[in-house]
């Protein structure tokens, strides 16, 4: 009987390599640089820590406000993103629900944005899941092309890179997960 | 020409145009959508125009907001005018640059600045 081979660990490894979008300088918010990773992986996210949030919403741009509003509440009144930094937590939020609804799920309000909040000692994640089928990396532009200068579209990865420690996408990009150091944790104003 | 969004005041100075963005948040598509077109709106109205936008009160910008700016540059240069943006808050600024919005667009601290220069040099 023919059985169907499992890629060992290193293939795995190797194909998440392969799928590294990006490793690359970039500026973020304060005009220093530094080095961020963009990953898309295969598979779904599992959770490091413990999930404090979990709720869904349809794809309406009034229950995108009330998700961002929730979520942002959330991680400021638990001190995990300072005060001054609560105007890029939105802006971030508002980014991926933005494409999660409008993109991933092409505005349909039957479909639904699952939002979770995850934390563990150190870091606090927002994972955003909607129903489309994801995107490729090869669309979106290349923030470093002269000719992307004038796109009227594409900056939406580029902002929430910039404040964020790592982006990293699932299921075909069809679940994207945001990260941070915490802010109530020794040396946490850094992503 | 769309009826006027409520979301800008328009005053205009010969062919200096005045717009002051009275949102916070420029974060809602229906309103950043709305502002686009009262924007390109403008385009049709006034020759060789000097464009200033005041976003002394704004927040929280998204990026389909920057975009709509891009498509506004863009319909400046094909009317043979200019702009600025005047007023963005200092916490606001990363955000443009991060876009490198600062590379085309040029930013002054307020607007009266640049209403004064453009006067000084008319086009």
């Amino acid at each position: 009987m023919a059985t169907r081979r499992h890629p060992s660990t290193t293939t795995k490894r190797r194909v998440i390599r392969t799928l590294e979008a990006r490793r690359a300088t970039e500026p973020v918010a304060g005009g220093t640089t530094r080095r961020f990773r963009l990953l898309m992986r295969q598979g779904d996210w599992q959770p490091a820590g413990e999930v404090v949030f979990r709720r869904s919403w349809p794809s309406r741009l009034d229950a995108k406000q009330e998700a961002m509003d929730v979520v942002a509440e959330l991680l400021s009144s638990r001190g995990w993103v300072s005060e001054e930094d609560r105007s890029w937590l939105v802006l971030c939020l508002d980014e991926a629900v933005t494409n999660a609804m409008i993109h991933g799920n092409e505005g349909d309000p039957r479909l639904m944005v699952d939002v979770v909040v995850a934390v563990d000692a150190k870091r606090w994640q927002i994972v955003i899941s909607d129903q489309g089928s994801g995107f490729s990396m090869a669309s979106v532009p290349d923030p470093d092309d002269p000719e992307s200068l004038l796109l009227e579209h594409g900056r939406g990865i580029r902002l929430m890179r910039a404040w964020l420690g790592s982006l990293t996408y699932y299921r075909r990009g069809a679940t994207v997960v945001l990260s941070r150091r915490r802010t109530d944790v020794s040396g946490g104003n850094h992503a | 020409m769309p009826e006027p969004s409520g979301h800008l005041i328009i005053q205009a100075y010969d062919r200096i145009v005045l717009v002051q963005v009275t949102k916070e948040r420029l974060l809602d598509m229906a309103i950043i959508n709305a502002i686009g077109a009262e924007l390109n709106a403008l385009l049709d109205r006034y020759a060789k125009p000097s464009f200033v936008l005041d976003f002394a009160p704004v927040g929280y910008l998204s990026s389909a907001m920057v975009g709509k700016l891009i498509a506004f540059y863009k319909g400046v240069v094909i009317a043979k005018g200019r702009m600025a943006i005047a007023g963005v808050r200092s916490d606001l600024m990363p955000l443009f640059k991060i876009t490198q919005i600062d590379r085309i667009i040029r930013f002054y601290p307020d607007a009266q600045q640049v209403i004064l220069e453009y006067k000084r040099k008319p086009l």
